[in-house]
């Protein structure tokens, strides 16, 4: 359940929401459609889950329509997602046509709706074929891409390169994750909702219940690690750097995630981590159903310090998240975690389980850091990553669309 | 007296398509080509956009240079260029080139980034639209200021530099447009000691209100 735009007054103050409503208000009416391929889980479901309704509550006609998709869909999918992320990845003809003719079968049933849009998102790869098929669009499509795409893997990028060079435009969550497109290239960087159940101030009696479930030890230090069971995320490369730091110190560790409904590899990374984790009693592999965001939200609050040790990231959510939750973050030196984690800053930026032990050993040292870094790290989420900054990116990017204005400073 | 009609803006960055730099040379070469929005938003806007970090430096070239050529001479030259100082983008183009050839010239090597660290050139358009506020007296302005959206202190204070009358705030201009037989003399004066540039927006808005409302105590 998402709040209303007043709700946030407390943590933004006035003028930004009064900024909001401003801009709104110029958009009034304007026919907005996103489309991704699930409705919970991951990052993109809950970016839609609370961007939807503010749209509406600013007087926008928006709507979120997600398509659906069979098993085999969600293989090729996924491979596609993969390969855009750099995977050396198989995807047979046969492959891109199921991709095609999932897509074709959304179409049928979203038909009305993305022809009379004023304005479309459509959000990764899965559904970006809706646009060849939407012959009689009235409005803008933009290609929203969420993972980092700088480095694909080439036969998958040669396929879909002409798709996404259908769209008016595209956006990007960080220029190192673009690529050269013959259409403007937008730069949006993530946000999160502060008053999610994922993020928002828990009573202690709350936070004290998870810890209790999980039956973590409140006298020893937590690592926490948040994220869906994928290669990427390195889930076991987190495990061999808690045995590193095991050997000196009596720390526990949380590996949660949960299963989206488009990730089919999920289950193949738990089991792998499940053997690594070899039953150490204080290694809790977590997999959580969709819906649970307060536990996640505990367990982060629980956390001494929060590890997201991918070896490929799209921006990051998790890290913005830990880093709300006023904690230093141990982050691979990848994609968006780059942009967030500031070595002695925020947290450390790490390229192997042995960098992670090390600057786990270093925090566990230097507890005066762990606090200064999380009251640092808060404050600038605060500042800069809440979706507040990010609702006001997207109605400027769609004013700025259809007035298709070229100037640098445009005034409406 | 017209009243002072407060604006916002907010910022959409763009890709400029430019290749990124990867070395000082191609910075350079990159540099000497940009359209000069590239040029602005790299020294004038980054201002406005989310960062994790509180950088050295004000531009985004000292800032790259610094931690990803490991150039810190260069960060320091690159770093004390001032774009509101300079008559023309043309000229503050003209200035920083001197700069990046000057340490071209004293170098054995030319300093690489890694792959990963490239320096990609963004633009961006700033949207402005009214902010339903107007302030009718210059004792308004410090109660005002604190309650705008740092993207308002921005397009008033920093940006308006770069229209008519040029190199002027806008509060100023109200100011002087408005002049009341030297009682708006203070406020001038007061708005005109502010070291902006260096300023994060949110330290600026807080140094705004601070002189102006300085101001109004000793009367």
């Amino acid at each position: 359940m998402s709040s209303s735009l007043g709700a946030y007054e407390g943590i933004v103050g006035p003028a930004v929401l009064r900024q909001l409503r401003q801009l709104g208000e110029k958009l009034a009416g304007t026919r907005v459609v996103h489309v991704n391929s699930t409705r919970e889980g991951g990052g993109v479901a809950e970016i839609l889950e609370w961007m939807t309704p503010i749209m509406r509550e600013l007087g926008l006609n928006a709507s979120w329509e997600v398509i659906d998709g069979n098993a085999r869909f969600f293989e090729i999918t996924k491979a596609i997602h993969n390969g855009l992320q750099g995977a050396s990845v198989a995807i047979p003809v046969k492959g891109w046509k199921t991709w095609e003719d999932v897509n074709a079968r959304n179409f049928r049933r979203l038909r009305p709706i993305l022809e009379e849009a004023d304005i479309v998102f459509i959000h990764d790869p899965q559904p970006a074929h809706l646009l060849s098929l939407c012959t009689r669009r009235k409005g803008k499509w933009i290609w929203r891409a969420h993972i980092d795409i700088s480095h694909p893997f080439h036969p998958v990028w040669k396929s879909l390169r002409p798709v996404v060079e259908g769209f008016d435009a595209s956006i990007f969550s960080m220029a190192e994750f673009a690529q050269p497109l013959r259409h403007p290239q937008f730069l949006v960087p993530p946000s999160i909702d502060p008053l999610s159940e994922k993020n928002r101030d828990l009573d202690p009696a709350e936070v004290e219940a998870v810890r209790a479930e999980y039956g973590l030890d409140p006298s020893r230090p937590l690592l926490v690690q948040i994220s869906r069971y994928d290669r990427f995320k390195d889930p076991v490369g987190v495990v061999a750097a808690y045995r590193m730091v095991r050997k000196v110190a009596p720390v526990q560790l949380v590996l949660a995630g949960g299963g989206a409904t488009d990730d089919p590899e999920g289950k193949a990374v738990l089991e792998d981590v499940l053997e690594a984790a070899d039953k150490d009693p204080d290694i809790h592999v977590l997999l959580l159903p969709p819906d649970s965001h307060k536990t996640v939200n505990a367990l982060q609050r629980l956390a001494t310090i929060i590890l997201q040790k991918s070896t490929k990231e799209g921006f990051g959510l998790t890290v913005t998240e830990g880093m709300w939750k006023g904690k230093p973050v141990i982050g691979g030196d990848v994609g968006g975690i780059r942009l967030q984690v500031v070595n002695h800053h925020t947290g450390f930026l790490v390229n192997t389980p042995e960098g992670a032990a090390h600057r786990i050993r270093y925090l566990l040292h230097h507890r005066d850091s762990i606090d200064r870094m999380g009251t640092t790290a808060r404050d600038f989420v605060r500042e800069n990553f809440l979706l507040t900054r990010h609702i006001r990116e997207y109605l400027t990017l769609m004013l700025v669309t259809l007035r298709n204005t070229q100037g640098n400073v445009v005034e409406v | 007296m017209t009243p002072f009609e407060v604006k916002d803006c907010a910022l959409l960055a763009r890709m400029s398509g430019l290749p990124p730099a990867l070395n000082l040379r191609e910075l350079r070469e990159r540099i000497a080509v940009c359209g000069e929005n590239v040029l602005f938003h790299h020294f004038c806007e980054t201002t406005l956009r989310g960062t994790f970090d509180n950088p050295d430096y004000r531009n985004d070239f000292a800032v790259w240079s610094k931690l990803y050529l490991g150039d810190r001479v260069l960060a320091e030259r690159l770093g004390i260029l001032d774009p509101y100082d300079f008559p023309s983008l043309a000229e503050l183009r003209a200035a920083t080139l001197e700069v990046l050839d000057e340490r071209l010239s004293e170098q054995a090597m030319i300093p690489w980034a890694r792959p990963g660290d490239e320096f990609f050139f963004r633009e961006a358009t700033t949207v402005v639209f009214s902010a339903g506020i107007r302030i009718s007296h210059p004792s308004g302005f410090a109660a005002a200021i604190r309650n705008m959206t740092v993207g308002s202190v921005y397009y008033h204070f920093l940006e308006a530099r770069r229209r008519h009358p040029f190199g002027k705030d806008d509060f100023t201009a109200w100011l002087l447009e408005n002049e009341n037989g030297g009682k708006n003399r203070p406020y001038i004066d007061a708005l005109a000691s502010i070291d902006f540039y260096f300023h994060t927006l949110a330290d600026l808005q807080k140094e705004l209100v601070k002189v102006l409302s300085d101001l109004e105590e000793t009367k």
